[in-house]
């Protein structure tokens, strides 16, 4: 099967630093693959090389075989390849359900249109309710996003990636800062996606890695030290080495 | 949540305008009291100044759609009408002395032309470089106007340069009034300040109409994602710096739009009009009416205005009160005049 997204010997240089080391992966659609690694191992880095908000320093990204290193981010994001931030990057002033039409009617056509009005758009704002309503976001639909609590507020920020009509969906830390009621939730929804698109998920819960995951890649230091189905990499000796005497990642060692 | 799109059959009015009806009542309401005004106040002084307030209202609602819906500011927005006045005024008095819709539409097209690739190389910067060079390009028009004698007639204006001009024009030694014709219906002339009164709102409400069409469409949806947050907007697909000209492009052909019907009435147009004080004038009347509303600039240009008018009259030193209000109103009005309206609008709905 041909890869939808692939990277060869990807390099990003901030200055003396070396943030991504000849990363070569391949991620393939209806996957769910989680990339993990300790702080500062560049996982941010790829993921924003990928989608265009950093330029590479070497090597290539192709999407379906095509190069892609030098394309826009908006072109990217016509070709299928969306994303979610880390710390909440969503439209404040506008309603939730604005937010996520916005969205759609990228993908669905519309912007040129001058003098029509905007629910004129009916495919447009059908697709942005169904959304809604796939996040459960109904009740605060017509409230403005800078009202909501940062839950339903990380919930926006999926719902946004979602509207764009994904091909490849990258999730940077989705459950960051949420109740574990709302991690589940997420959770749920990610393991959903995993079965339409191909999914890229950063994350710092191991458990919640350990248990939703299709397949691993273990970033250190800006390179790949280990890929693998979950069971392989917790039993992983290099893996275990790169965090040890990191409390934090403990439960990535208990779960042999 | 089908019930938001699912409205009421209104009438064709409303539901062509999308206006909420109360607005929509409002909207009547005021250009009705607009098209009488002229028989209540008959002192052409003051005709005048309404032209103006409706000019100047023109120019600072094309501000808005920058500032106010698409998040960029221009410090000098002012330059875009001089621009256009230079051009509507020179095309009178050089090539056709006779029509006044083909001078708007130079004045229009001129303007576009120029902002253009001044639009294209500002887009590729962000913010705050965005906002000087609009300065560093409104100074050199102006130096340009103030400059190039022979064209421009330097510092006098136009009417300095009238003498290279047709000799029909130059035998007058001003620019010609000219016949407002509507196919071949003649509807007046400029020589009569209620006929220019009337040009001009005319002009004014339709570029109204047509530019709230526009910022409640899907073209400004898009506008409103690029100002709320401009990294995502790029995210969900938009070409940022497409959309960024198109809303500046928007923004100064309406401007020149402006600067045409200041020619018609002025006939004259000088280089202190392109000046930076103006600029910020301008960018007052936006803050003052409240931004991101479009009829709130009208009503700081008017509030403006009439404020200039009365403490000019008044006192030699009026910069130093109108000061005093623009201060007072930003302190306790953050949201412009319109901010109020729509504070007070809103109380009852929120209940619901």
């Amino acid at each position: 099967m041909e890869p939808i997204i692939s990277t060869k010997d990807l390099m990003r240089t901030f200055g003396g630093v070396t943030a991504l080391n000849l990363v070569s992966l391949d991620i393939y659609d209806k996957q769910l693959r989680s990339i993990i690694g300790p702080n500062g191992a560049g996982k941010t880095t790829l993921i924003n090389v990928i989608t265009g908000k950093l330029g590479a320093s070497g090597g290539e990204v192709f999407y379906r075989g095509q190069p892609i290193t030098n394309y826009s981010v908006h072109k990217r994001v016509r070709m299928g390849i969306c994303r979610t931030f880390q710390i909440n990057s969503i439209f404040m002033g506008l309603t939730v359900y604005e937010n996520i039409r916005i969205a759609t009617q990228l993908h669905l056509g519309g912007s040129g249109r001058v003098f029509a009005r905007r629910t004129s758009l009916k495919k447009v704002n059908q697709e942005a309710e169904s959304i809604v309503d796939r996040l459960n976001l109904n009740e605060v639909a017509y409230q403005s996003v800078e009202n909501l609590a940062y839950g339903d507020q990380r919930l926006v920020e999926v719902g946004i990636a979602l509207a764009c009509d994904p091909k490849v969906l990258l999730l940077d830390e989705p459950t960051a800062g949420m109740s574990p009621k709302e991690t589940r939730h997420i959770a749920r929804l990610i393991q959903e996606l995993a079965k339409e698109v191909a999914v890229v998920l950063v994350e710092h819960d191991v458990e919640l890695v350990m248990t939703i995951s299709d397949r691993l890649t273990v970033l250190h230091q800006g390179g790949i030290i280990a890929e693998g189905p979950p069971q392989e990499i917790s039993n992983n000796c290099d893996v275990k080495d790169a965090y040890l005497g990191s409390t934090k990642w403990a439960p990535l060692l208990e779960t042999d | 949540m089908s019930n938001r799109t699912n409205q009421a059959p209104g009438s064709l009015l409303r539901r062509w305008s999308g206006a909420h009806p109360l607005s929509l009542g409002g909207f009547v309401l005021v250009v009705a009291g607009m098209v009488v005004l002229p028989l209540v106040v008959t002192n052409p002084f003051y005709q005048n100044l309404w032209t103006r307030i409706l000019i100047f209202g023109l120019l600072a609602m094309s501000l808005d759609v920058l500032l106010g819906f698409t998040g960029l500011l221009s410090f000098m927005h002012n330059s875009y009408l001089g621009l256009a006045a230079y051009a509507a005024g020179l095309f009178t008095i050089n090539v056709n002395p006779e029509s006044l819709w083909l001078a708007m539409l130079v004045g229009v097209v001129f303007t576009m032309i120029i902002a253009w690739p001044v639009g294209w190389l500002q887009v590729r910067t962000g913010g705050l470089a965005f906002a000087l060079l609009t300065m560093a390009f409104g100074m050199m028009y102006y130096t340009v106007a103030w400059k190039w004698h022979d064209v421009t007639g330097g510092d006098d204006g136009l009417v300095a340069a009238i003498e290279h001009g047709l000799p029909k024009v130059a035998e007058e030694g001003m620019v010609p009034y000219l016949d407002i014709n509507l196919g071949p219906w003649n509807l007046g002339n400029t020589s009569d300040p209620v006929h220019v009164y009337y040009l001009v709102l005319f002009i004014v409400v339709v570029a109204f109409i047509l530019t709230h069409r526009m910022v409640n469409s899907p073209l400004g949806a898009v506008l409103e994602a690029i100002r709320e947050n401009e990294e995502r907007a790029s995210f969900v697909g938009i070409n940022v710096r497409r959309f960024k000209l198109i809303g500046w492009l928007v923004a100064c052909g309406l401007a020149g739009l402006a600067g045409t019907l200041w020619m018609f009435l002025e006939r004259n147009i000088a280089p202190d009009t392109m000046h930076a004080f103006e600029g910020a004038e301008v960018l007052m009347m936006v803050l003052l009416g409240g931004m991101g509303s479009l009829w709130g600039p009208f009503l700081g240009a008017g509030i403006f205005i009439l404020l200039k008018d009365c403490l000019s009259s008044a006192t030699e030193h009026w910069e130093i009160y109108v000061g005093l209000v623009v201060i007072f109103l930003v302190l306790f009005l953050p949201k412009g005049v319109a901010g109020l309206s729509s504070m007070l609008r809103r109380k009852p709905s929120e209940n619901k």
